[in-house]
């Protein structure tokens, strides 16, 4: 499972005071938290930004691994400031990764981007204009934009299929059909498909105190169902991680096996 | 039993070769579950494959069509009970009934209104979708004579030809066959000539029976004979009968798989009290009607029908969007302030609702953002500060003013820094997070204006 | 092929209410989808109220405040009005005038006038506020007390005030509506809110926010249907409670219902185009499932007591 730290998000106050002022002391403790914390991945979110989007990728790419051994996933869906992340980004320590392609036009150049430097790519299942409304209608997005990696020559080994995590509190629906759309986006190749979710969006908007208890419950179902990726808080999921690893055999138990 | 996509894919070629218009294989099996593709598409399928993909695809409540040229009906294909579980995809057909007793200058009057129906509403040309022909007078010749008066007159709108007599039904699509008319007239007593009749003219046909069963019995012997698109008349008239019987074939074509009510259905709302009718023709169109026959069109009654249709046949997961403009809330002044929001149309009701309250004049500026709520509009991009700026400058709206303030909404106040560069004059506002609080803050604004006034 | 109907069951049913003293009428009851009497039970019919305004209606089109010229001015006469020429089943007074950019009138006035009303009229009565959250917890506060021993059904209680103006329907025995915006977990909150003050359940009214016909009527339709099958199919016992649509506000501020032949000459009639516009609206909360409407066309809501008399002969024949 491969845990891809969420909390460096423009959405996030401190985070977008820090990115203001060119603040790398919060950035880097950010990053540095989230990798220990059983991270694989970093995830920047710079929101769309507009022309200083390329510097600020930049910045945030190189502030991030000054201090963290890790690949970063570039969140924007800004093309410019994707292919200036992707041109100072270290692969010493992993292939980056964009966040992300679509089934709308307008995401179609980040596609490109990822086959000219060689990095991984989450495909969202999402067309232009409204949400898909169930699984069948995800997997024939996921199949479009699969379509379109292999015409980029984007291999379907570096794609992440993204279902698309609705908020429970306006869209209680879509958890299910997102589960299913996990189950199912794996049976579209052979070896089986990549899949990613962006974790916390399914308690968005929900009260400070369950949001937690939401991200896990739903976390060990997306596991269940085969989920490859997450983006989310390392500090939240971990715990799940190591004990679905035990409980479905991926790892021997020990008493200790939280601590490992 | 439908297939799943996967299921598909393995009776697909696998070559890729987009002769079916999609990328690969996989992409078009997709589509073939979805039912937004048709088998034809692919030209190398085994037949093999053909045979059990066309079984598989074939939605539980048949696509019918009549009709030809640019306004062909098309219905059928619906899979949910609920619109909200997923969209109701083919809208009801609205006809006009002209029965052929009716003095000439009657039917004229009638075919004039059925053409001069044509509205416009978002962006969307609604008009009477089809004229349903009776023959009620007993002479053919009358029935045949009216019909060439239907034809000469209206020519491209789809025609219900509502006989039962096989030999009148045999004569009049000798001259309408060609545009594929519904014939609707089939019953138990003369469904074997009637059928015979839709056959050799390549026409859907109408089964009227009274009461489900009975409908049932007689689309399968309809079947047999080879007329397989078909559409349905229980002889429901009432509201609650309609309810009913809709309610009962649309559960036993979708939840049971039950083929022989797995037909579109017609529904009769024609009453002497003009509101009962448009309540009846209202349940049809809410409860699964595939046609909706009405005695007359009567421009009010149009509006108010194809705007309710519009309302239940939109997709609830493309959020209804409000057309891309400065609309007035109140008598605006150049001086009175500009309140920039997103066009999905709940955003728009509930924020133009709630300026209207307090009474205060605004300009709304509404923007097209794909029908996206503030927050995801500014996430996909749609509402950048550049795109929002460009949309105001070129709106006509700057010109108007005396005094440029822009009100963006209270989520975006990281946007105001970067629209004040944009747009240069323009003093720009942090408004409230939500709609309710915009009548407090609006007033409030309003008394500060006064009060600094000399 | 042999045809056997597929009717449905639902494990749960929805709530009756009975409002009013003198006299009361009872709605709600059912055990299955709106007029669905072919599968299950709908033992009362729903129920119209007129809406009746504390304030002249200055901002009602002609065409329905015509109506009520000579009465308009006075809500106890215009009570009246609607009880004995018009036949009306119940009331809804509006306390409109109580909103602070209307003409801010007091809670003690506005109790007043609900007491001048419940002197005229013996038919029950549903007492609303104006809509603006912060003046409706006094409003209705006062008006709840001085309706005390009437059994109305006071409101609406949002998620911002529901506390006191639950309270006040608590002390002097009335019944309440719930309004929430067109969301469904938020229609859910709300009621667990409201009873966890201890206020009974099955005297709550749903009011999922209505909306009118080309104007959000889809939103309100779809929020109607899913609540409804949450309470019969899922068997919640916090969404039985019977719905509301405040048709006539909504319906009667539309473009539709006001604009003149000689602008929009291609709209039609303006006198019948306005009454299908809430025959319509109400016609179609009815079938998503309201029981209880507010409605202002005396001739809208004649038809629509037609279509629920047709509506609910459902047996086959």
């Amino acid at each position: 499972m491969l845990i891809i730290g969420e909390k460096l998000s423009i959405i996030a106050k401190r985070v977008r005071e820090a990115i203001l002022h060119r603040d790398r002391s919060p950035i880097q403790e950010i990053a540095v938290n989230q990798w220990r914390a059983g991270a694989g991945m970093i995830d920047a979110n710079i929101g769309p930004a507009g022309e200083e989007g390329e510097a600020l990728m930049e910045w945030m790419v190189t502030t991030i691994q000054e201090v963290v051994p890790l690949p970063v996933c570039l969140d924007t869906t800004n093309a410019g400031a994707v292919e200036a992340g992707l041109r100072v980004h270290d692969n010493t320590w992993g292939r980056p990764m964009i966040n992300s392609t679509s089934n709308d036009p307008e995401r179609f150049p980040m596609l490109e981007l990822a086959a000219q430097y060689n990095a991984l790519i989450i495909g969202l299942a999402v067309g232009k204009g409204g949400l898909p409304a169930d699984a069948e209608e995800r997997c024939a997005l996921a199949a479009e934009i699969m379509g379109r990696a292999m015409e980029c020559g984007v291999p379907l080994e570096d794609l992440y299929l993204d279902p698309l995590v609705l908020q429970i509190a306006t869209s209680q629906d879509h958890a299910r059909h997102v589960l299913n759309a996990v189950k199912m986006f794996q049976e579209l190749n052979e070896p089986a498909m990549k899949t990613v979710v962006g974790l916390s969006n399914i308690s968005n908007g929900c009260p400070k105190h369950i949001r937690p208890i939401l991200n896990k419950h739903y976390f060990t179902l997306l596991m269940h169902e085969g989920l490859a990726a997450a983006i989310a808080d390392p500090h939240e999921v971990a715990e799940t991680v190591k004990t679905l690893d035990v409980l479905q055999g991926r790892i021997v138990y020990a008493h200790s096996y939280l601590e490992m | 039993m439908a297939l799943s996509g996967v299921q598909i894919f393995k009776l697909l070629p696998k070559t890729n070769c987009k002769k079916c218009g999609h990328p690969t294989c996989l992409a078009f099996a997709m589509k073939l579950a979805q039912r937004q593709a048709s088998v034809d598409a692919c030209p190398d399928m085994s037949d093999e494959s053909r045979r059990m993909l066309g079984a598989a695809a074939e939605p539980p409540i048949k696509t019918v069509t009549f009709g030809a040229g640019p306004h062909v009906c098309t219905m059928g294909e619906e899979t949910v009970l609920y619109r909200h579980e997923k969209k109701f995809v083919r809208p009801t057909v609205i006809a006009v009934r002209i029965a052929d007793n009716q003095p000439d200058t009657d039917i004229h009057t009638a075919l004039a209104d059925v053409l001069d129906s044509e509205i416009d509403r978002i962006g969307q040309k609604l008009r009477i979708d089809a004229i349903l022909l009776d023959y009620v007078s007993g002479n053919p010749a009358r029935y045949q004579q009216v019909l060439e008066t239907v034809i000469a007159h209206a020519p491209d709108v789809p025609k219900i030809l509502s006989v039962q007599d096989a030999d009148v039904a045999e004569t009049a699509l000798r001259s309408a066959g060609a545009k594929k008319p519904l014939l609707h007239g089939v019953t138990i007593g003369n469904f074997e000539a009637m059928a015979q009749v839709a056959l050799k003219h390549s026409v859907p046909a109408g089964v009227i029976a009274q009461g489900l069963d009975a409908v049932a019995q007689l689309t399968g012997k309809v079947k047999e004979l080879g007329v397989s698109e078909l559409v349905i008349d229980s002889g429901a008239r009432t509201a609650g009968a309609v309810l009913r019987d809709n309610t009962l074939a649309r559960r036993a074509a979708i939840k049971k798989n039950f083929k022989a009510l797995g037909y579109p259905v017609i529904t009769f709302a024609g009453r002497d009290d003009a509101m009962l009718e448009t309540l009846v023709a209202m349940t049809g169109i809410a409860k699964y009607s595939s046609i909706v026959v009405l005695s007359s069109a009567e421009q009010w009654r149009d509006l108010a029908l194809f705007t309710y249709r519009q309302n239940i046949y939109t997709d609830p997961q493309v959020p209804m969007q409000v057309e891309q403009k400065i609309y007035t809330v109140g008598e605006p002044t150049p001086e009175s302030p500009v309140i920039v929001t997103t066009n999905f149309s709940l955003t728009y009701f509930i924020v133009a609702g709630e300026i209207e309250n307090c009474r205060v004049p605004a300009w709304l500026a509404v923007m097209d953002c794909e029908g996206m709520s503030v927050l995801t509009a500014w996430a996909a991009g749609k509402f950048t500060p550049a795109k929002i700026a460009q949309f105001i400058q070129e709106s006509g709206l700057p010109e108007q003013l005396t005094k440029k303030e822009l009100i963006i909404p209270g989520y975006l106040a990281i946007l105001s820094g970067a629209l004040e560069e944009k747009l240069p004059g323009w003093t720009i506002t942090v408004g409230p997070r939500e709609a309710n609080a915009l009548p407090a803050f609006l007033k409030n604004r309003t008394q500060q204006e006064m009060q600094s006034k000399p | 092929m042999v045809f056997t109907e597929p009717k449905e069951a639902f494990p749960g049913s929805i709530y009756d209410i009975t409002f009013g003293a003198e006299r009361t009428v009872t709605f709600g009851g059912e055990n299955s989808l709106a007029f669905h009497g072919f599968e299950g039970a709908a033992p009362h019919h729903p129920v119209i109220a007129f809406e009746v305004q504390d304030s002249l209606p200055d901002d009602w089109p002609p065409a329905v405040h015509d109506v009520y010229a000579g009465v308009s001015g006075d809500p106890a006469a215009w009570a009246q009005f609607c009880q004995n020429e018009l036949k009306a089943q119940a009331i809804a007074l509006r306390l409109l005038s109580t909103h602070p950019d209307r003409a801010d009138r007091s809670a003690a006035d506005a109790a007043r006038t609900v007491a001048d009303v419940l002197a005229a009229v013996s038919v029950p009565l549903i007492i609303l506020g104006s809509n603006h959250v912060e003046k409706d917890a006094e409003v209705l506060v006062a008006a709840a007390e001085a309706a005390k021993g009437r059994k109305c059904i006071i409101g609406k209680a949002q998620e911002k005030n529901y506390r006191t103006i639950t309270a006040a329907a608590m002390a002097n025995d009335h019944l309440l509506i719930a309004l929430s915006e067109l969301d469904i977990n938020l229609c859910k909150q709300l009621n667990i809110l409201i009873t966890q003050m201890g206020y009974a359940r099955e005297r709550i009214i749903i009011d999922p926010m209505c909306s009118a016909l080309g104007y959000g009527l889809d939103y309100t339709w779809s929020v109607m249907e899913r609540i409804r099958l949450a309470a019969l199919a899922q068997n919640d016992a916090v969404m039985q409670q019977p719905m509301l649509a405040d048709v006539g506000m909504y319906v009667w501020k539309t473009k539709e219902a006001q604009a003149p032949e000689a602008e929009l000459p291609r709209w039609g009639s303006l006198k019948q185009r306005g009454i299908a516009w809430e025959v319509i609206t109400a016609g179609s909360m009815l079938l998503a499932g309201a029981e209880l409407l507010i409605m202002r066309h005396p001739e809208a809501v004649a038809s629509i007591e037609q279509f629920i008399g047709e509506l609910s002969v459902t047996e086959a024949g």
